[in-house]
């Protein structure tokens, strides 16, 4: 029961109880309209009856020649929607934008070595993990940098892992 | 930072290079040394003073900042030859964007925009000080000038924002938006679009002016093609063709989309609509808030005859039906939910009739029932229910649960929906005690059985069964609603506070947690459980109602100084970065997110909570330095006398408030801030619906801002008034001021009277009336701290006014001093006497006390600390000698007095505090354990609690697995009781600080009385 539309200020207003989740970060005023300005397109909420925010994805596109990627910077699910397949519908629309609409190599995205779960839902959507990113997390945690390849990767050179973990100064994008 | 020439404002670039280093690596010592030696070399180049200012801004010298920065400024205007780069100009904007003298940036672009009319970099940089500016007009005519200059598109869309945001944030009119429309047809005709953004701020100006056909038109032809999604196109086309009243053909639009996105249940509610012809979901009404969006109960009774109406009914069940057999995918609910929306729809027609929505719910049941969401769907649907069939549903649904065998976790999850529809239909109510103890019972059991469920869960994902606590915790509240039983209460935290145990991240039942300490008047556990929600930004505008209003009358006036602050530094952060991210909304061609972010700002710029903290913030303040007079004098210069915010107090009345808070996860019991049920008598009440409550709220919102903001002008007026009339007396000649300040304070408190809901006459009768024993405390109703403050300040305007209190009176002059004394005395008492203690009953009178000691008495502490320090002999003028005249040493009479029994109330109230802090903590948390033990009695509080008590010795860890059966070892209900002790004590003792401070304070005063 859902509406993907894009996501608006007004939502923020809106999304606290997703928010309230221990890993979804509530990030700084400037951080979400940088993103809502610059990269409309990759940042959608789903709605449910009622008007209710069920969840929501951020992204944007970035990186050149052959690393022009999308990137996926949030998604989540607010504990009353899930296990009903949301993130994988979110994930498959920011997909499709990045393949169809900005002709990206592939999709990327973060998540902290210990968010078992996470790592299994995006490795059953087709993400495999790319490399490891020593105390991605605020110098603490690993990260895990994993990775899709889209249709303009055919050979999907974008997702042969790496073999050593790199440091976040080693990381081509924030 | 360099030009591409290698000049940066004319300066070499390896010369600005180590002062830009030393600037970014925060050195800004050395930067100022290098901006020194660069100076010597350039002592007339504009940006070596802006980079010098810059420095200055940062290292916190703005007044020197300010005159380097006009410096440079000046040079810039006197010296044509100079370069007028935008690097300087732009290092010139930040340093005077961040002095907040915006005026002066944009007179610098303006300057330079008139010597080089033809440098787009120079203009765009205008447009940005417009922009930063809100002045729409301006932004308007300079980017009309760049379109003009270079021909593109982009600036004409900057141009027809520009022109929209006068339409929908400033006064602009109907014809601006033709102008608007004149100026993109004439471009599209020559030039066409490129842009997605471009086209639909062209669409949105044609809606705009209810021009539906003309937009369709564009959209079907060449330019809808730069709408890449199907289905953004198809919805555009559907709203356009459903605003212009085509619902045939957007019903058909609708029923593309749904076979597309078949799981959409807004486009299914358009859908349905049009085929109603039910246009109220397009109309442009009060109900288009959009964070509080109208519930959908509220559509419109379809005006159409019974024949057509049955056919489009048949029509949209038809194609329901379809899109159930074509959607193979077992999480699309949409088209099932879809039949009860039809249903209900029948019904307000006055065709269908409750079974058949029935009927559609078991249905929806057994496909969803077991999903989380399933009550959250059908809440709606439920409503339209009588009660009698809302029993009869239920029924029905406990019986479809025994007949069904399937997976454990569907079982759980369809059980766990049982009891929540109990709570949505209001069921628990009306159930006897026993009853509603045995389901609390069996919740708590069913938690404990589907443990083992979660075994091998990762401790980041949610438990199965989760929700159960929470409704227990809701049944044991009710239960102490009903009972007054303490127990009931103790045994609900008992439950979340184990629930946590086991797993430390559910926010629900913190959420829970944190009103249930409130009400008990523990808040600094409340708070300890508000701090871990991790509650930042923009969540402080939408949550923090969980916890400011209880903040804002506790003692814990540390906690609550860091929560004011943080949301207004928040808050005042965004609007001064505003603008910059609405301008790289422009310079990406966002267009539609230009207009949504200046709306946004100025939709939290009018919310009531900002309004409030920024009256509650001084106020605080005040409160903090309410006993030393001198320190008082400091924070009221500050505010100017508090005379803007009797402005604001003046202005609220016609101010359009926003209420930006999420009322969702509020407990049933407090559903909005001004509510808690449990203060009243039981009436029947077990779950709140979340109706859109803003206009209950708005005016009691506005009444509140409206007198909280008189009072700091209030003390600073009862200040000047004690000291003038004591001047008046004992200096010769009377002083002008003392009679102004008496006619503004009359004013005041007129107004301050008449919120009250009197005449300022009338007013004073009633405050005697209390004061001399004729009239109860009643009388004051619930605005007791407001009558107070009001007889307090009443004394004060007196001490200093020649005019009579009441047409007969003669309590003039030295007034109405006694009476104030009796009355905080008297009252202040009563409430010692009433609170109780936490252990044995909720302290809800405890926060009455501390507003009674911080403020009245306070500001009565204050009036007294200006007549004594106007008495005392100050150091350049001596007092001659001679008799004090008889007027003021009847006032010294008045104050030695008030000294000695505000004094001594005030200790009764420390001593009342110590006798709690220092009752044995064993014995207290004995206390609050044994009333959850009544093993032997078949009714009464814990039994839930002994069911989670008898889990523990049996742990199976094969069963439940190692996390939860460690976890669960660590539960101890002894620590809980501990917890809730030394929280109480926590919270007193800070009382008792205030209260010691006040004490140390009057003890003062006695002193220095007794030397005149």
């Amino acid at each position: 029961m859902t509406t993907i539309r894009r996501f608006s200020c007004n939502d923020l207003l809106r999304f606290a109880s997703v928010n309230f989740d221990h890993l979804t970060e509530t990030f700084n005023m400037s951080f979400y309209m940088t993103y809502l300005a610059r990269w409309p397109d990759y940042f959608h909420v789903a709605e449910g009856p009622g008007n209710k925010v069920m969840g929501y994805i951020m992204g944007k596109v970035e990186g050149q020649g052959e690393s022009w990627h999308g990137h996926v910077t949030a998604v989540t699910v607010a504990s009353e929607y899930r296990r009903q397949q949301l993130a994988k519908k979110l994930m498959n629309l920011l997909e499709e934008i990045s393949d169809k609409i900005d002709k990206a190599y592939f999709v990327d995205l973060f998540v902290r070595a210990s968010n078992t779960p996470a790592i299994k839902m995006y490795e059953k959507l087709g993400y495999v993990i790319y490399r490891r990113v020593l105390r991605y997390y605020s110098g603490e945690e690993d990260g895990l940098d994993m990775r899709k390849a889209l249709s303009r990767d055919v050979g999907k050179k974008s997702i042969i892992p790496l073999k050593r973990p790199v440091t976040p100064d080693e990381l081509e994008y924030d | 930072m360099a030009s591409k020439f290698g000049l940066a404002g004319g300066i070499p670039e390896r010369r600005v290079r180590p002062i830009w280093d030393a600037i970014d690596s925060r050195q800004f010592k050395n930067a100022l040394k290098h901006s020194t030696s660069l100076l010597a070399k350039c002592p007339n180049s504009p940006y070596a003073l802006a980079l010098k200012s810059l420095i200055l801004e940062r290292m916190g010298k703005s007044d020197e900042a300010l005159s380097v920065c006009l410096n440079a400024k000046e040079l810039l205007y006197k010296n044509d030859s100079l370069l007028m780069d935008d690097l300087t100009l732009s290092t010139l904007q930040i340093v005077f964007q961040r002095l907040d003298r915006l005026d002066l940036a944009t007179g610098c672009y303006e300057y330079a925009c008139s010597k080089f009319p033809s440098n787009l970099e120079l203009i765009m940089g205008l447009f940005n000080c417009y922009v930063r500016e809100y002045s729409f007009v301006k932004q308007q005519q300079t980017a009309i000038k760049m379109y003009k200059l270079v021909g593109e598109e982009r600036f004409l869309l900057w141009a027809v924002c520009s022109i929209q945001l006068q339409v929908f944030c400033g006064n602009g009119g109907e014809k601006l938006a033709m102008l608007a429309e004149g100026l993109l047809k004439k471009h599209v005709a020559s030039h066409s679009l490129h842009e997605p953004e471009a086209l639909m701020v062209y669409i949105s100006i044609l809606e705009q002016q209810e021009k539906y056909g003309d937009a369709l038109e564009i959209l079907s032809g060449q330019l809808g093609s730069l709408l890449m999604i199907e289905v953004d196109k198809l919805r555009i086309q559907g709203r356009l063709l459903a605003r212009s009243g085509d619902y045939a053909t957007s019903a058909n639009i609708y029923q593309k989309i749904l076979e597309l996105c078949p799981d959409d249940w807004e486009c299914f509610l358009h859908y349905l609509g049009c085929l109603l012809e039910d246009g109220s979901s397009w109309s442009n009404g009060a109900n288009n808030d959009p964070i509080n969006p109208p519930k959908p109960v509220d559509c419109k009774v379809s005006q159409l005859a019974d024949e057509v109406f049955h056919s489009r009914i048949s029509t949209s069940l038809a194609f329901v039906k379809k899109l159930q057999a074509d959607t193979s995918n077992d999480f699309i609910r949409c088209p099932y939910l879809a039949t009860l929306e039809i249903e209900r729809r029948k019904r307000l027609h006055g065709k269908g009739n409750d079974d058949d929505i029935v009927e559609a719910l078991m249905l929806y049941f057994l496909k969803f029932g077991h999903s989380a969401s399933f009550s959250s769907d059908v809440e709606a649907f439920l409503q339209v229910l009588t009660p009698d069939k809302k029993t009869e549903f239920l029924a029905k649904l406990i019986k479809t649960l025994d007949s069904s065998a399937t997976a454990p976790t569907k079982v759980l999850g369809q059980s766990i929906t049982i009891f929540k529809i109990q709570e949505l239909t209001g069921n628990m109510y009306k159930l006897p005690v026993l009853e509603l103890e045995g389901c609390a019972v069996q919740m708590v059991e069913m938690y404990c059985k589907s443990l083992p469920l979660s075994k091998d869960l990762d401790p980041q994902e949610s438990m199965h069964g989760e929700e159960l606590l929470s409704m227990v915790c809701n049944v044991l509240v009710q239960l102490f609603w009903r009972t007054r039983h303490l127990g009931y209460f103790i045994e609900a935290i008992m439950v979340l506070e184990f629930g946590l145990t086991i797993r430390r991240y559910i926010w629900q039942y913190k959420i829970l947690l944190l009103h249930l300490y409130s009400h008990l008047g523990a808040i600094s556990l409340a708070y300890e459980w508000y701090k871990s929600l991790d509650v930042k930004n923009i969540l402080m505008e939408t949550v923090s109602h969980h916890i400011l209003p209880q903040m804002l009358v506790s003692p814990l006036w540390g906690d609550l100084n860091n929560l004011l602050k943080d949301y207004l530094r928040f808050m005042d952060d965004h609007f001064r970065e505003s603008a910059d991210l609405t301008f790289l909304a422009y310079r990406h061609r966002n267009y539609s997110k230009v207009i949504e972010f200046v709306q946004f700002k100025e939709r939290l710029q009018r919310s009531n909570q900002y309004l409030f903290a920024r009256v509650e913030t001084p106020i605080l303040q005040l409160k903090q330095k309410a006993d030393n007079i001198e320190e008082e004098e400091g924070v009221l210069e500050n505010l100017n006398g508090g005379v803007h915010f009797v402005e604001l107090s003046n202005e609220i009345g016609s101010k359009t408030l926003t209420f930006n808070e999420d009322f969702q996860s509020r407990p049933w019991w407090t559903p909005t801030t001004e509510k808690n049920y449990l203060l009243g008598p039981f009436e029947g009440v077990s779950y709140c619906p979340k109706e859109n409550l803003t206009k209950v709220r708005e005016e009691n919102v506005r009444g509140v801002i409206e007198k909280k903001s008189l009072l700091p002008r209030m003390i600073y007026l009862s200040i000047h008034s004690a000291s003038a009339s004591l001047k008046e007396s004992v200096e010769e000649n009377g002083s002008i001021s003392g009679s102004k300040i008496s006619s503004e304070f009359k004013f005041l408190l007129e107004r301050h009277a008449k919120m009250l809901g009197f005449s300022l006459s009338d007013a004073v009768e009633v405050v005697m009336g209390v004061s001399s024993g004729v009239k109860s405390f009643e009388a004051f109703g619930s605005d007791e701290i407001d009558w107070i403050n009001f007889a307090v300040f009443l004394n004060a305007w007196n001490l200093n006014s020649h005019e009579p209190l009441q047409p007969n009176g003669d309590q003039c002059g030295r007034g109405i001093w006694r009476l104030v004394d009796t009355l905080l005395v008297k009252y202040i008492s009563e409430k010692i006497k009433s609170v109780e203690s936490l252990i044995c009953s909720p302290r809800v009178d405890l926060p009455i006390l501390v507003q009674l000691v911080t403020e009245p008495l306070a500001w009565h502490g204050l009036v007294i600390q200006s007549c004594v320090r106007s008495s005392l002999p100050s150091g350049k003028k001596k007092k001659k000698g001679g008799p004090v005249d008889q007027h003021s040493s009847l006032v010294f009479n008045d104050i030695r007095d008030s000294i000695h029994s505000l004094c001594d109330i005030v200790k009764e109230v420390a001593t009342w505090i110590r006798g709690q802090i220092d009752r044995p903590e064993d014995e207290s948390v004995e206390i609050i354990l044994s009333s959850l033990r009544k093993k032997e009695q078949d009714e009464g509080p814990g039994r839930v609690f002994h069911v989670l008590e008898s889990l523990i010795p049996s742990i199976n860890e094969a069963e439940l697995g190692d996390r939860i059966s460690q976890e669960l070892k660590t539960w101890s209900p002894l620590d809980v009781a501990r917890k809730i002790v030394t929280g109480d004590s926590t919270l007193l003792s800070q009382f008792l600080n205030i209260c010691e401070s006040k004490i140390k304070s009057f003890q003062a005063l006695n002193q220095q009385i007794a030397q005149i």
